[in-house]
C-alpha cells in the first residue's frame, strides 16, 4: 500500500565500505539519463530501478548515495523510494514471482493458482523461501486480462497459467537469475537508443 | 461507410498464431508513416483543427477531445513543451494498450510525432507501467528504430524544422500515475501524488511547462485521420460509431467468456454484441459486465442492450461512463460479493493516501465487505456501504483525483444493481432510504455454484 509510512526514527542504516551505486552505474546513469530530463530529480525513478536491477533489492545506504549523486536530501529519495511498490525496501528472493489479483484474474482462477504456489513454495505471500530462491507476491491487475490467470516472474510474464505446469516449471530455473530472460525478446536489447 | 475493416488492427492478425511484432521496415511497408508525411505538409493548427473536427475522444477512460486538449497548449512559445503519453495502463480489465504496444509499437510512435507537430513539443514522454517490462523493450528498440530513420532526433522530424526527442520512463507499480497529474509527479521523481487542477497540465503541467497528455490508443489512431486529409479524415472517421463518439474503439474482453483478447469495431455498438465478437459466454448465461475497467461501474443482467459509447453506458446503463471499454464478463454462477470485495480492495491497495475520504474510506469498505464475505454481514452494512460512496470522489468534491469516484461508481452500481444479492448475506437490511434509483434486477440466479 502506497501510503503507509514506517517509523524510521529508530531505524539503523547499515554501512558497507564498497558504495552500492559504483562509478560505473554513475557514468551509465548520467550518460543515459542526465540528457533526456531537465531537473536531475527526475532521473530518480531510473536510477532506482538500475540500483534494484543490480542488486534486486534498495539498500538504504544506495538510497542515501543516491540522494548525493543527484543532489537531493535521502529523505527525499526515500519519500519516492517508499510510494512505488515495485522497489524493494528490503532484500527478496532470486525469482520473484508475482500472482495477479484482480477481478479478471480471480475470475479465471487466480485464487487457485495462489493457493498452489503456497503449497508448493511453502510459503505466504510476501514471504521468501529459505533457500532465497523465490519470493512469492499478490499484485494488482498486470494487464494481462484476456489471458488470465497471469504471472510475472521477475521480467517475465506468463499467461494463461495452469497452477500444476507453471508449479513444476519453477523447478527447472536457473540458480542466477540474470541467466533467465524473456524468450520473446528476440531483438538486440541492450543497445541504448541515444 | 461503417466500420467494416479493422483500423488500429489492421497489421494484427485476428488468429493469435499469425500475430507477428511489425517493427520499422514492415510497418513501412504496410503503409506506415503516411500520416506523418501528410501532417508535415499541414500548419499546427490544420492539424488541431482536423483532429477536433474528426471528434476523436480520448481512448483512456474521460473521453475528452483530442483536438480540444491539443487547442489549450499555448500557441506562442515561451519554453519548452512537452508530450506524456500515458502507458500507465493498470486499470483492471484494461489491456488494450498492451495489446498495441506489443504488435504495432510505430503507429503510436507516428501518432506521437503528429501530436508533437500540432502542440510543438520538443521532448515526448512514454511513461509506461513497471509491469510492462516487455512493452518497454520493444518501444525502445522501437524508438532506436525511429531514430535511425530520421523521425526523431536532432535533424528534425524527417528533416523540417520541428526537432523531437522521445524517451521512455518506466513507472515502478503504482495505479494511481495513471492520472495524468500524478504521472507528472512520477515523471519528475516524485511520489505519484495527484496534484490540485488548476493549473492544468497545457499550463503547468511536466517540470511547470505546457505538457499533453495523451492515452496510447488515442495517439494510434490520429495518423489514420491526418492521412486521409482534412476533409476526409474528419468524415471517414465520423462514418463510424455513433454522433457524438465517432470512430473504432478497442474492446478488452475477458472474463467468462470463450475467446477473450483486444476486440475492435466501431463506437456505440451493444454489449450483446461485444460478448458475440468475444465467442460468447463461458460455463454459464451472462449475469453482469464490468464496462470499461473496474472504475466505471458494472452493467446488469438486463442491460445486455446498453450500447457502448461514452453517452449511453452513461446515461441509461448507470455506470461513470465508458471508460477504456475494457469489459469484464460475469456468468450466472457469480458472485457479486466476492466480485466487489475484489474491487474495493484494489482501490484500498492503491489508493495514494493524500485525500483522507479515500484512503480512509476504501480503507473501511474494504473491512465491512470482507465482513460480508466471511458471513459476518449486519443489517446496517450495506446502508455504511452507500453511505461511505457518497461521500468521496470529485463529485461531491472531496478528494483531488478521481480514484475515490471510481470506488464509489463500483460500490453503487454493484450494490444497487444486485441488491437482493448482498441483502441476502446482510440479514434484515431495510432499503436504505439515500439509495440510488434500483437497478431494474429482474431475474435473480441461483447462487453457491461458484465456478471459480
Amino acid at each position: 500500500m502506497a501510503w503507509i509510512v514506517e517509523n524510521r526514527r529508530t531505524q539503523v542504516v547499515e554501512k558497507r565500505e564498497t558504495p552500492y551505486l559504483t562509478a560505473d552505474m554513475k557514468i551509465d546513469l548520467a550518460n543515459r539519463y542526465f540528457p533526456r530530463y531537465p531537473t536531475k530529480r527526475a532521473v530518480l525513478l531510473p536510477a532506482l530501478h538500475a540500483v534494484q536491477h543490480q542488486y534486486g533489492w534498495i539498500p538504504t545506504q544506495a538510497m542515501e548515495e543516491l540522494g548525493e549523486f543527484l543532489g537531493l536530501q535521502p529523505a527525499e529519495v526515500m519519500d519516492t523510494a517508499t510510494f512505488y511498490e515495485e522497489y524493494w525496501l528490503k532484500p527478496k528472493g532470486k525469482y520473484l514471482v508475482a500472482v495477479c489479483r484482480s477481478l479478471a484474474c480471480e475470475l479465471c482462477g487466480s485464487t487457485e493458482l495462489t493457493k498452489h504456489l503456497k503449497k508448493k513454495l511453502n510459503i505466504e505471500p510476501a514471504e521468501t523461501t529459505a533457500d532465497g530462491k523465490f519470493t512469492l507476491v499478490e499484485y494488482e491487475c498486470l494487464g494481462s486480462c484476456g489471458t488470465a490467470p497471469a504471472a510475472l516472474c521477475n521480467d517475465v510474464l506468463h499467461e494463461n497459467i495452469n497452477p500444476e505446469s507453471f508449479g513444476h516449471w519453477l523447478d527447472t530455473l536457473p540458480e542466477d537469475p540474470h541467466e533467465y530472460h524473456d524468450s520473446s525478446v528476440t531483438w538486440d536489447e541492450t543497445a541504448s537508443a541515444h | 461507410m461503417p466500420f467494416t475493416e479493422p483500423v488500429l488492427l489492421k497489421r494484427i492478425n485476428a488468429d493469435p498464431a499469425k500475430r507477428k511484432l511489425h517493427f520499422y521496415d514492415d510497418y513501412v511497408a504496410t503503409g506506415g508513416y503516411k500520416g506523418l508525411e501528410a501532417a508535415l505538409q499541414m500548419a499546427p493548427a490544420d492539424i488541431i483543427k482536423t483532429t477536433i473536427d474528426s471528434g476523436l475522444r480520448g481512448r483512456g477512460g474521460a473521453g475528452f477531445s483530442a483536438g480540444q486538449k491539443w487547442s489549450f497548449i499555448p500557441k506562442e512559445k515561451r519554453g519548452p513543451h512537452y508530450l506524456c503519453v500515458n502507458a500507465d495502463e493498470s486499470e483492471p480489465g484494461t489491456f488494450k494498450d498492451r495489446y498495441l504496444i506489443d504488435y504495432d509499437p510505430h503507429q503510436m510512435l507516428e501518432g506521437i510525432a503528429i501530436a508533437c507537430i500540432a502542440t510543438q513539443c520538443d521532448i515526448a514522454y512514454i511513461f509506461i507501467r513497471g509491469e510492462y517490462h516487455r512493452q518497454a523493450k520493444v518501444l525502445e528498440h522501437a524508438i532506436k528504430e525511429a531514430y535511425e530513420h530520421g523521425i526523431f532526433g536532432p535533424q528534425g522530424i524527417k528533416g523540417s524544422a520541428t526537432k523531437l526527442e522521445c524517451y521512455v520512463h518506466k513507472g515502478a507499480g503504482a495505479y494511481i500515475c495513471g492520472e495524468e497529474t500524478g504521472l507528472l509527479e512520477a515523471l519528475e521523481g516524485k511520489r505519484g501524488w495527484p496534484r490540485n487542477k488548476p493549473p492544468f497540465p497545457a499550463i503547468a503541467g511536466a517540470f511547470a511547462k505546457p505538457t499533453v497528455i495523451n492515452n496510447v490508443e488515442t495517439l494510434a489512431a490520429v495518423p489514420h485521420i491526418i492521412e486521409r486529409g482534412p476533409i476526409e479524415g474528419p468524415r471517414w472517421f465520423k462514418s463510424m460509431g455513433t454522433p457524438s463518439s465517432p470512430g473504432p474503439k478497442l474492446y478488452g474482453m475477458s472474463g467468462h467468456v470463450n475467446s477473450p483478447g483486444v476486440y475492435e469495431d466501431e463506437l456505440g455498438i451493444t454489449l450483446e454484441h461485444a460478448i458475440k465478437l468475444a465467442g460468447g459466454m463461458k460455463g454459464g448465461a451472462y449475469k453482469a459486465s464490468i464496462c470499461g475497467g473496474i472504475s466505471m461501474g458494472v452493467l446488469g443482467t438486463n442491460q445486455l442492450d446498453i450500447k457502448l459509447d461514452f453517452d449511453d453506458v452513461r446515461f441509461r446503463g448507470g455506470c461513470l461512463g465508458l471508460g477504456t471499454a475494457g469489459m469484464i464478463v460475469m456468468n450466472e454462477h457469480t458472485d457479486m460479493v466476492l466480485a466487489l470485495r475484489n474491487c474495493v480492495r484494489f482501490y484500498a491497495h492503491e489508493s495514494c493516501g493524500q485525500c483522507t475520504p479515500c484512503r480512509e474510506g476504501s480503507a473501511w469498505m474494504r473491512k465491512i465487505l470482507d465482513r460480508i464475505v466471511d458471513g459476518g454481514g449486519r443489517a446496517q452494512d450495506l446502508e455504511m456501504l452507500l453511505e461511505l460512496e457518497k461521500t468521496m470522489g470529485i463529485m461531491p468534491g472531496t478528494t483531488i483525483c478521481g480514484l475515490a469516484d471510481g470506488t464509489a461508481w463500483a460500490t453503487r452500481t454493484f450494490i444497487n444493481k444486485f441488491y437482493d444479492e448482498f441483502a441476502a448475506k446482510c440479514p434484515e437490511t431495510p432499503v436504505p432510504q439515500f439509495s440510488l434509483k434500483r437497478g431494474s434486477l429482474n431475474v435473480l440466479q441461483p447462487m453457491g455454484s461458484n465456478t471459480r
